[in-house]
């Protein structure tokens, strides 16, 4: 009962600490003012401003005491602000005796003393509650809050169950508040010890048993439930992740071993060739470039918004565009200019059913940022084709129902990336696709032709039998 | 302005005045005045600070093509909803143990402290009057009344654990579709256009198409646009007769005069919105504007016979009569043409075994052969053009139907049929960003309740609108003093199907 309610009055600390950093650096801003002789008067307002600050300043040290007990924190940078808030208090006490004693030289060094020791015991206190480097955080351009990419597991009997499934699920979803530099109930998940020794209520692993495991209660438990971990707001386990945790601890906990070393029910074979198919799937590359680009021209996106050509950023945080010409039939040298002074941004270019010059055709191959062209039913031509073959960032090509073939196919050399190739509605012949597969290996070639054979029955309707009475 | 319409609005304007006395004056005003400065003092705070909400409506031009929250792999959406109802136990969720129980007294422990439609007292258990089988790769459980659809099986991400708490078909509609099982909210549809506007000028960016021979239950609110502008709303096409109705000139009048009409129309109103200043007034002339456009290319569109033959051999469809087919088709050419959102609603699927066509052994085979060719073409022609990757397809119905025979007033029904089910049923959904050939969430034994992996109706929106691109909590507008979103204030992406 007394350890609740120490802690209650402990977490008062953070609304305490702000009255001695607001009262005392008043005080030193009279201990300024006072010097002047026109605001003379103001130097009998700072006993009395020292005194309420380095009460305050005492109060915080109490309730501050109270509250590094809970053992939430990071010891060396607490002990810092412990120290610092400490020598506040002291020099607070010491300030006002000399400010009563009206010996204004000392407490003026006094009140620059206690302004440095605000300052710093407040960015202590800071980096507990935040972190480390919470001040320039904004200045680095790393957004730690963003993807956390697990390395792919391509073989996963060979894996290391710990190191190369079990880790990089505690690393996403749990380090951020039990590590090294913050440790919620006291438990640390980043290193072997701090898992097998559990936190302030005990072990969480009964090893062999995860029903019996806290770690495991409560990463299942209902996400409405407040004990449910990670907490509100957090991304919560996946059903495969729970499995993944549920299997270490039924196994033994192991933190050296090897999948195939391990007993594997047939839920857990099943999600290991689910991380495995994850793995190749992480290798396909977004047709989105990872490099920053700038913003382009407003009033160049006006202009061709104004002529129905669809221009839009990618997304509302992305200076890429793609560009939909979907209202037009075809388009005029300016429009196209226009369109073409958009090279460096962008990357998705949708023309169905589009008409257009040779120099025209000719120009696309400028846009040398394109991933995805989408010219189905175009009057597009094998020497046409040819200068598409300079886009050699080009992962997905739509060439449906275009009068293009297989020769003018096979001799493109520069499409290193492409993924996603379509052919339907044209006039290649089966041997001719089989070529241009083979040519594309890593490329998806669909040549569309696809029939849905008629069934008898599709026309067909099922009746009751007539039970005749 | 053109001196005729110049005018015709003096014209209307100087009728107006003529009844506007002093008279009519302080009679009216006595609540007019005070409710007058209500409204100025009220227009002048923005209560509620420029939120990216009402930012995204551009009253000029309200279905502008929009850049979304991120960038999303779908960009139309194709929601294929079996109005009734379709019963999962002979589709898609094969339960063997439940064929053990065929013929037994449900236990009571299923039936303890729970609401049903119609049954009655203790009903008998129904096993399945299906055959399943695992098709393609995926090993994807799915019966014998779909062949088409199993040869496509490992296109399909299955939600087979989908709750829902309305166990009526209207409001259960509303719940699946807009968000509540209440009138007045909008449709996802709706949400979709909103947010992402519209990439074609001549074509609405929220079609309807539907079939089966009546309604959805809930009536037209299921594919309206709630409180959102009106402009949002879903336009239904038809399959017979006129495309839309009322938007053909009536005989003798020829088009320029139908221009001209409108343009004197439309400037009146700019004239009435200079002065009062009412986006409404704004949706009007875009939506008079689009409708004069779509006059045009509707019909263009909605014409299917210019398709090859083999396309519609693929689909199976009758041109000239309305079909599921045929709206599939339609689907299709609307999606290549740009349009975000195409409802399909196709009516007949409640088999409660009441008659003939409710039984699950006979009219529900019947339903399926209409649906099963057209679906699978529609995924494998959005293949082979390069679509599927960009069209999110989402099929299912409202809830699910029980593992028990429904016995109406405790009496067992005439033929095989099962009763309304809210605890679990099967929704799937393809292309558009998401796994293929996947299975999430299961169900108990016999069918009865989900176990893992329940999602909810607002789950399905909330992933709808993940993959155009939108965080969920985030796609809002302001409306009775709070912001309001699809998912209210439920919904979560299901993660586990997206690749």
């Amino acid at each position: 009962m007394l350890f609740i309610v120490t802690e209650f009055i402990g977490n008062f600390h953070p609304v305490l600490v702000h009255l001695p950093i607001g009262i005392l650096l008043f005080a030193l801003v009279l201990e300024l003012l006072q010097t002047n002789t026109k605001y003379q008067s103001v130097a009998l307002a700072i006993p009395i401003a020292y005194l309420t600050g380095a009460t305050a300043a005492i109060l915080s040290c109490i309730t501050g005491w109270l509250l590094s007990n809970t053992g939430e924190y990071n010891e060396s940078t607490l002990n810092l602000h412990r120290w610092m808030g400490i020598a506040v208090a002291i020099v607070s006490v010491i300030g006002y005796y000399f400010s009563v004693k009206k010996q204004a030289s000392i407490s003026k060094y006094i009140a620059f003393v206690l302004g440095i020791l605000l300052f710093t015991t407040g960015h202590f206190g800071g980096t507990l509650t935040h972190g480390d480097g919470y001040l320039t955080k904004a200045f680095s351009a790393t957004n730690s809050d963003t993807l956390f990419v697990p390395k792919p597991i391509t073989n996963a009997q060979e894996a290391l169950i710990y190191k190369d499934i079990i880790q990089p699920i505690l690393t996403e979803k749990c380090i951020k508040c039990h590590s090294g530099s913050k440790q919620k109930g006291n438990l640390r998940l980043d290193t072997e010890e701090g898992i097998l020794k559990g936190g302030k209520g005990g072990a969480i692993i009964s090893v062999g048993h995860a029903e019996k495991s806290e770690i495991f209660q409560r990463v299942s438990l209902d996400p409405l439930n407040e004990k449910h971990m990670p907490p509100k707001g957090k991304t919560a386990l996946t059903e495969q992740e729970r499995l993944f945790l549920q299997w270490w601890i039924q196994t033994g906990v192991g933190f050296s071993k090897k999948v195939k070393e391990l007993d594997q029910p047939n839920s857990v074979k099943l999600a290991l060739t689910a991380l495995e198919k994850n793995a190749s799937a992480a290798i396909i590359p977004s047709n989105i470039p990872n490099e920053l680009v700038d913003k382009a021209n407003e009033s160049l996106l006006i202009d061709l918004q104004k002529k129905a050509v669809v221009v839009l950023p990618i997304a509302q945080n992305s200076n890429y565009l793609s560009v939909n010409l979907i209202n037009l039939k075809t388009i005029d040298e300016k429009t196209l200019s226009q369109i073409f002074d958009l090279k460096k941004q962008l990357i998705w270019l949708k023309m169905p059913a589009i008409q257009l010059s040779e120099t025209a055709w000719q120009k696309i191959s400028m846009l040398q940022n394109l991933t995805k062209l989408s010219i189905e039913h175009s009057n597009i031509t094998d020497k046409q084709l040819q200068y598409l073959s300079e886009l050699n960032q080009l992962q997905y090509l739509n060439l449906v129902g275009t009068a293009i073939s297989s020769k003018a196919l096979l001799q493109i050399n520069g499409w290193k990336k492409m993924r996603q190739l379509y052919l339907a509605s044209t006039h290649l012949v089966t041997s001719e696709l089989i070529a241009i597969q083979s040519k594309y290996s890593k490329t998806e070639v669909d040549t569309g032709g696809y029939r849905v054979a008629t069934l008898v029955t599709d026309t067909q309707l099922v009746k009751a039998p007539i039970i005749k009475k | 302005m053109s001196k005729h319409n110049k005018r015709i609005i003096q014209e209307a304007n100087d009728q107006v005045l003529q009844q506007l006395t002093r008279r009519h004056f302080f009679k009216e005003s006595v609540t007019g005045v005070g409710a007058m400065a209500l409204g100025s003092f009220l227009s002048g705070c923005n209560w509620l600070g420029s939120k990216d909400g009402s930012d995204l409506l551009n009253s000029a031009h309200p279905l502008m093509p929009h850049a979304p929250h991120f960038a999303g792999k779908a960009k139309s959406v194709i929601y294929l909803h079996m109005a009734g109802a379709p019963s999962q136990l002979e589709l898609f969720d094969f339960k063997p143990a439940l064929q053990q129980l065929d013929g037994q007294d449900c236990p009571q422990s299923l039936l303890e402290g729970k609401k049903f439609a119609f049954i009655r007292g203790v009903p008998k258990m129904l096993g399945p009057q299906a055959a399943f089988k695992q098709r393609g790769n995926s090993g994807a459980w799915i019966s014998d009344n779909l062949p088409h659809l199993s040869t496509v099986a490992d296109e399909i991400s299955f939600l087979k654990a989908v709750q829902t708490d309305q166990f009526n078909h209207g409001p259960a509609q509303l719940l699946m579709h807009t968000g509540s099982a209440r009138l007045g909210r909008p449709s996802i549809g709706a949400w979709a256009t909103y947010g992402l506007g519209s990439e074609n000028d001549n074509l609405p960016g929220f079609v309807v198409l539907t079939s089966g021979g009546n309604f959805p239950d809930a009536g037209k609110s299921v594919w309206g646009s709630g409180f959102l502008p009106s402009v949002y709303q879903g336009v239904q096409c038809r399959g017979e007769g006129d495309p839309v109705l009322f938007v053909k000139d009536p005989a003798g009048m020829d088009r320029d005069l139908r221009k001209a009409s409108i343009d004197a129309i439309n400037e009146a109103n700019r004239a009435t919105y200079e002065e009062f200043k009412d986006p409404e007034i704004v949706a009007r002339i875009a939506q008079y504007e689009m409708a004069y456009r779509m006059q045009i290319s509707v019909p263009d569109v909605m014409n299917i016979n210019d398709e090859p033959a083999y396309i519609h051999e693929m689909y199976g469809t009758q041109p000239g009569k309305a079909s599921f087919a045929n709206n599939v088709l339609l689907a299709r050419k609307l999606v290549e043409k740009g349009v975000r959102y195409v409802q399909l609603f196709d009516w007949g699927w409640d088999t409660h075994g009441t008659d003939e066509r409710g039984a699950v052994d006979y009219g529900l085979v019947n339903k399926c052969r209409t649906i099963d060719k057209p679906i699978t073409a529609l995924l494998l022609d959005l293949k082979q053009r390069g679509l599927l990757d960009e069209t999110l397809v989402v099929w299912g119905g409202e809830f699910g139907r029980t593992p028990m025979q429904e016995n109406r007033d405790g009496k067992k029904n005439p033929f095989k049929g099962r009763d309304h089910h809210t605890e679990a049923y099967t929704i799937w959904m393809a292309g558009g960003g998401i796994k293929k050939g996947t299975s999430y969430g299961e169900t108990d034994e016999i069918g009865y309740s989900a176990i893992s992996g329940k999602v909810t109706p607002y789950d399905i929106q909330a992933t709808i609108l993940n993959q155009l691109g939108f965080d969920h909590e985030k796609l809002i507008y302001p409306f009775q003093g709070r912001s309001f979103r699809l998912t209210d204030v439920y919904g979560r992406v299901i993660n586990e199907i997206i690749a």
